[in-house]
């Protein structure tokens, strides 16, 4: 009897453990970030920082400013949102209200291979098809742009968005769609004057878990946007990311320099703007939940 | 004068036969209900008449279902939203749409191209006060329909099937949700609404048949066992099984 509560006791521990352990990575993490970021922002402050136009780590005298790298990833991830969250949005309505039988499973299957295709191999094949193709159509100087970047970043943010969003449409209670066909609405009336609007809460959060995605995606759009450093003013531009900095120069960096720093104060407003997005997601889903 | 008349309709789901040869007519602008136990085919056989059945897959359906003289199981597409405006449709469940008070009275007009937007208003008030809302929710008209009462749902629900002026209303166990109160008030409205429209209403609740319609029907196992006058039939059943279901031998 004894031996059977102490190993209760054990299980529950252990199950309590590895639930709190995600929450304790993260704060983990966080501090790490903190620690090694603050005393760059000693040096150099918020303000000069966010606000700076030039990113010259390591010229002299150095510049931090990363305005041109927040604007870039900016300009990448609302370019890919404008891609991705329609084209996901009417995939997610495909799949649940029109097609059917072993075509649907076809397609749901499809779509997780996309979610399983490593970002590195998707900026492989960007950069020798789409790239060279940009710069050809568009008649470019390069194909390196913000717009090849967001167009495979929306490619990679699609399959997140298609699967939560098709959860929600179809946990939308089939009430309403046989209510609005009792009332003479065709299918394609119901879907837009009625079903999406009870699914929109999760149609929103699945946005945002897409765009997160987007924002921390760093591989290919290392790869695709050309990495410039400079204020954009197009689409059309090569821009550099906020991910795609770390990843470049973390290597190069001295260690312990202020340039080393930088780079960690990067990953904190990185890190704060990812969780700003999910924290939002998360109302969403709650609200859809209700 | 007879409003549907079905003949010898039977209708499958697969291989399983919901409705065996059912031979009835429903009267211009009284309550039919329609009894009987669970899964005796009666729900059935309301959603056939606004065709609601073709959205199952495997569906068929024999015979014929004349409204107005016209069958309205051949037909295309376009008739079927036809025939949806001309007979509206009133659930078990209060559905009515994530969307304001207003929006869902108006859903109807907008599917078919009713009215004008001017005109709009008026038929929201008209319909809301058809169904004794008007004063309840005059100041509420744009909050969302999902904060009200079940009872005042299944009220909007009916005001909103009544927006786009049916002839038929179908009423599928329309108080099964609501409490005993609600059930008369819902009732008593039904009384009003047969002055303008034919009502076929499903009920499990033989009270609510005995007290609230004018004819009724009896099904059994997908067959048609009696019809007649309500009065009739539960003071005087014809057949066996009639009697042993109203006295409340089975079912």
């Amino acid at each position: 009897m004894k031996l059977r509560l102490l190993k209760e006791f054990i299980i529950e521990k252990l199950i309590f453990l590895s639930g709190i352990a995600s929450i304790l990575f993260v704060i983990l993490i966080f501090t790490f970030l903190l620690k090694e970021g603050i005393s760059f922002f000693k040096e150099i402050g918020l303000k000069d920082f966010i606000g700076g136009k030039y990113w010259y780590p390591i010229s002299e005298p150095e510049r931090f400013g990363i305005l041109p790298l927040i604007l870039g990833s900016l300009l990448v991830t609302l370019g890919a949102i404008i891609i991705a969250v329609p084209l996901s949005i009417a995939c997610a309505f495909y799949i649940s209200e029109v097609v059917q039988g072993k075509a649907k499973d076809i397609l749901k299957s499809g779509i997780e291979m996309l979610a399983a295709i490593p970002s590195v191999v998707l900026g492989f094949i960007g950069i020798v098809t789409l790239v060279p193709w940009m710069k050809k159509v568009l008649n470019l100087p390069t194909g390196l742009t913000a717009l090849s970047g967001s167009i495979m970043l929306g490619l990679m943010a699609m399959p997140t968005i298609i699967s939560i969003s098709e959860d929600a449409i179809n946990a939308v209670p089939k009430a309403y769609k046989e209510g609005a066909l009792a009332l003479g609405a065709t299918r394609w009336q119901a879907m837009y004057r009625v079903v999406i609007y009870a699914a929109l809460p999760g149609i929103i959060a699945a946005s945002m878990l897409g765009i997160g995605r987007v924002i921390g995606e760093t591989m290919a759009v290392m790869m695709l946007s050309g990495n410039a450093a400079v204020i954009p003013s197009t689409l059309l531009e090569p821009v550099r990311t906020l991910t795609a900095t770390i990843a470049a120069e973390m290597g190069e960096a001295v260690h312990g320099g202020l340039h080393y720093y930088s780079l960690f104060a990067i990953g904190i407003i990185l890190f704060v703007i990812t969780f700003m997005i999910n924290v939002i997601a998360d109302i969403f889903l709650h609200r859809n939940k209700k | 004068m007879s409003k549907i008349i079905t003949n010898n309709l039977s209708l499958w789901y697969g291989g399983f036969q919901a409705l065996k040869k059912i031979n009835l007519a429903f009267q211009e602008k009284r309550i039919t209900s329609i009894i009987g136990p669970s899964g005796c085919g009666k729900s059935t056989l309301l959603r056939v008449f606004n065709r609601m059945n073709d959205l199952i897959d495997g569906v068929r359906i024999e015979g014929e279902v004349l409204i107005d003289s016209a069958d309205i199981l051949d037909g295309d597409f376009s008739d079927l939203v036809k025939l949806r405006k001309k007979v509206g449709m009133v659930f078990q469940r209060p559905n009515p749409f994530p969307l304001s008070v207003y929006e869902n009275i108006i859903f109807g007009l907008k599917v078919h191209h009713l009215v004008e937007k001017s005109e709009r208003e008026q038929i929201v008030r008209e319909s809301l006060e058809s169904v004794m809302l008007w004063n309840d929710l005059k100041d509420k008209l744009h909050r969302n329909a999902l904060g009200l009462s079940l009872e005042q749902k299944q009220r909007l629900c009916i005001a909103r099937a009544i927006a786009v002026e049916p002839d038929i209303l179908l009423m599928d166990e329309p108080c099964s949700a609501l409490d005993p109160q609600a059930t008369l008030k819902i009732e008593g409205l039904m009384q009003r609404l047969k002055n303008d429209y034919t009502i076929v209403i499903v009920t499990h609740n033989m009270q609510q048949a005995a007290r609230a319609s004018d004819d009724a029907g009896f099904m059994l196992l997908g067959e048609l066992i009696e019809f007649d006058r309500t009065v009739e039939m539960f003071t005087a059943p014809k057949d066996k099984r009639t009697e042993d279901y109203i006295t409340g031998r089975y079912g």
